[in-house]
């Protein structure tokens, strides 16, 4: 456990030392700032959920974009074989690095606070709704990390890394839309399974159900795991 | 083959086989996971979980198992309330379709899929369309929304589920079915509108899918034969004659009892009642129930006390009140007669009495013993009456009979006054027509949902897009600018 907690900090250190992470965190609260006048002005409504929609689905093209140096860097830099002789579980150095992309993640969530806090200000919030909002964006980011860090174990090009992320996530997006336009009813569920949105968009209205919960966990713990046997594959490859 | 190459071959397929266990393992999770799902609503009042009523209703069309479609169409956009109106039935629908196998439901765009509205022959915003086979209920944007306060309070609310539910339980019975009301004693009036009228029920019994006609009884076209109760009747109302009916006709109404048919009969005090109802054990006595509890202003408007009955009990449940005019008290036979079995639905409180005259408190008739009569006072009864037993053929099935002790609870003044006497009506009707499992289908309007607005000026609007448009993502490019310059500095 102490391994992975060296391996989180690092990871945390590299992220605030350099402008990345402000970088990130001032173009997401910008967004945050932008859906949540948006939803505002647009609706009148006490209510959080345009923002916390829209922002689910800017964290799809966001976050691989924060993960993608987490090996495809280490590889180009020449530490990652320095990484995998070191005396460190495979699942110690992917627990850290996922912790700390997830842990930026809650950064950047926290960064939206003040959101909540105008609605009660100017009205009467549900804040049963919002508190499950923010459970469902916390669960999403922890989805999107995993594949993340899945996208940049398979290249050694941090760019091509956050690239293949976006795609790997793509169709986790446009089912939900696809799904619509399909005539056979099995293929239909089947993709509304599939479909970040259908997953999501519970926790937007202030409910936990625990199947959507369950596709997030398995969601995350599927990337993680194809993680370590690409990470694993290059011992033997 | 070089030894590498058959290691890594042999590492390879391991991985790719342990690989595609864990992803099947994982979505084999996920499967369980979907089919024993636990829920919580963490929203306030819950207002994501359906009523039971509405899940009942889910449970019945899943068990028929036919299949269920709901279009609903949008609602003008740029309209105050849109997005909440939209959302609010997308919700819903969501909801629905969540809890049932063979509800699928679609939000469709009015201006964009024209072709869709007018295949569905849909002309308005709005508008929500269940088919289920070749049968069809509509609800309309006003069916599902409505407006309540006053001044800056009036605001939208959100009752859409009700009106679903009843849209499913209309289309859970199959065919239209007839209310035949009784005429020629003076009786309300079905396409009366104004107060003493009785279209407000009437609509609401349309939409519960009984067309009401009228019955004559008194008159026959052919000749040498009585008039009889239409086969097609669902169940007869009496409703409040003002003249005492003819042998003939209470003959033919005790023939339809007796092939199990249902009969609502509403009497009132000071009008004769009809003579049947002494078979029927119950009996209209002399003066006017009344008790200290009344509607406000009124002095003769008593609410009474709901008793459990298939035809109450969700009025007791959601606490609504019927409210009733100058009622005539009813009494049930003691014992009740052999094949019968009662129950009383309505009755006054434990204070309540027959007033049968003497002196007035503030314009207010008090209980004088000696002259009125002690209660508690029946306002209502349900009777059934067995097959086999005298009154019912042994082939029938139990008649079913409802007394109710005032005429005006159903007419358009007091359906709009007491919350509850539309429901009552409408219960009694499906329970005297066997429609059991659709007692209750006018529904609570349930948790209506309501915009949360914001209260902001356009000043304070302008601050707000400041803020999270400006000032916040500064701040942070600030702070991210000052690490790095101090970094680069070391």
């Amino acid at each position: 456990m102490s391994q992975a907690w060296a391996i989180f900090k690092k990871e945390m250190r590299v992220y605030f030392v350099s402008p990345l992470a402000y970088v990130f965190l001032g173009v997401f609260l910008f967004l945050a700032g932008l859906f949540f006048y948006m939803g505002i002005s647009m609706t009148g409504e006490a209510s959080l959920r345009v923002m916390l929609g829209n922002l689910s689905v800017s964290l799809m093209f966001m976050l691989p974009l924060l993960t993608m140096r987490h090996f495809a860097e280490e590889r180009r830099s020449g530490t990652f074989e320095l990484m995998m002789t070191a005396p460190v579980p495979l699942w110690a150095l992917l627990a850290g690095k996922w912790a700390a992309s997830l842990a930026l993640c809650l950064v950047l969530l926290a960064g939206t606070g003040i959101f909540p806090l105008v609605l009660a200000y100017y009205g009467d919030p549900d804040w049963g709704v919002i508190a499950t909002s923010y459970l469902g964006l916390v669960l999403t980011c922890a989805a999107f990390v995993s594949a993340g860090l899945f996208s940049s174990s398979l290249t050694d090009e941090p760019v091509a890394a956050g690239l293949i992320g976006v795609i790997l996530l793509l169709p986790f997006w446009l089912a939900g839309n696809a799904a619509d336009m399909v005539d056979s009813p099995t293929l239909r569920e089947g993709m509304r399974h599939l479909a970040l949105l259908t997953h999501v968009e519970p926790f937007t209205r202030g409910v936990i159900d625990s199947a959507h919960v369950a596709w997030f966990v398995l969601f995350s713990f599927a990337f993680l795991f194809l993680t370590w046997r690409s990470v694993e594959s290059r011992r033997w490859r | 083959m070089k030894q590498s190459t058959r290691r890594r071959l042999a590492y390879g397929s391991n991985a790719t086989l342990v690989t595609v266990m864990v992803l099947g393992a994982l979505v084999l999770l996920y499967v369980l996971a979907d089919l024993y799902r636990v829920r919580w609503d963490l929203s306030e009042g819950a207002s994501n979980t359906l009523a039971p009523e509405t899940l009942e209703k889910l449970r019945l069309l899943d068990a028929d198992g036919e299949k269920v479609t709901i279009t609903a169409f949008t609602h003008q956009a740029g309209k105050e309330d849109t997005f909440f109106k939209d959302r609010a039935v997308r919700d819903l629908l969501r909801e629905v379709g969540e809890n049932s196998r063979v509800v699928e439901w679609r939000q469709v765009d009015f201006d964009r899929e024209r072709l869709t509205a007018e295949k569905l022959g849909v002309r308005e915003y709005g508008r929500i369309v269940i088919q289920r086979g070749s049968d069809r209920v509509d609800i309309r944007d006003r069916e599902q929304f409505r407006r309540v306060g006053k001044g800056q309070d009036r605001r939208t609310e959100f009752v859409g589920e009700a009106a679903l539910a009843r849209g499913l339980a209309q289309l859970m019975t199959p065919s239209r079915r007839v209310l035949y009301v009784l005429t020629g004693h003076g009786e309300l009036d079905p396409e009366e509108h104004g107060p003493n009228g009785l279209s407000e029920l009437v609509a609401d019994l349309d939409r519960e899918r009984y067309d009401v006609e009228t019955l004559d009884l008194l008159r026959t076209d052919r000749e040498g034969e009585l008039p009889t109760v239409p086969e097609d009747a669902a169940a007869v109302f009496v409703a409040r004659p003002k003249a005492a009916l003819s042998p003939n006709e209470e003959d033919a109404l005790l023939a339809w009892i007796g092939r199990g048919g249902g009969v609502l009969f509403a009497v009132d005090a000071g009008v004769p009642a009809p003579a049947l109802l002494d078979r029927l054990g119950v009996t209209v006595a002399d003066g006017v129930a009344l008790q200290p509890e009344m509607q406000v202003p009124y002095t003769d408007r008593p609410i009474p006390v709901l008793l459990p009955h298939p035809i109450t009990n969700d009025l007791r449940e959601d606490k609504l009140a019927v409210i009733l005019a100058h009622p005539a008290p009813l009494v049930l036979a003691d014992p009740v007669p052999t094949g019968l079995r009662a129950t009383t639905l309505l009755r006054t409180t434990r204070g309540g009495w027959i007033e049968l005259g003497g002196r007035l408190e503030g314009g207010m008739a008090v209980y004088e013993p000696g002259i009125d009569v002690q209660g508690p006072v029946d306002l209502a009864v349900a009777i059934e009456a067995l097959p086999g037993r005298g009154l019912v053929r042994a082939t029938k099935p139990a008649a079913r009979i409802v007394v109710v002790g005032d005429g005006d609870a159903f007419t358009n003044a007091l359906v709009a006054d007491g919350p509850g006497n539309a429901r009552f009506a409408v219960n009694a009707v499906h329970w005297l027509a066997r429609e059991d499992r659709r007692l209750g289908v006018l529904g609570s309007v349930g948790r209506a949902t309501e915009v949360r607005r914001l209260a902001l000026t356009r000043p304070e609007l302008g601050m707000v897009r400041a803020i999270s448009l400006g000032l916040m993502p500064l701040v942070v490019v600030l702070v991210g600018a000052g690490v790095w310059l101090a970094r680069r500095g070391r």
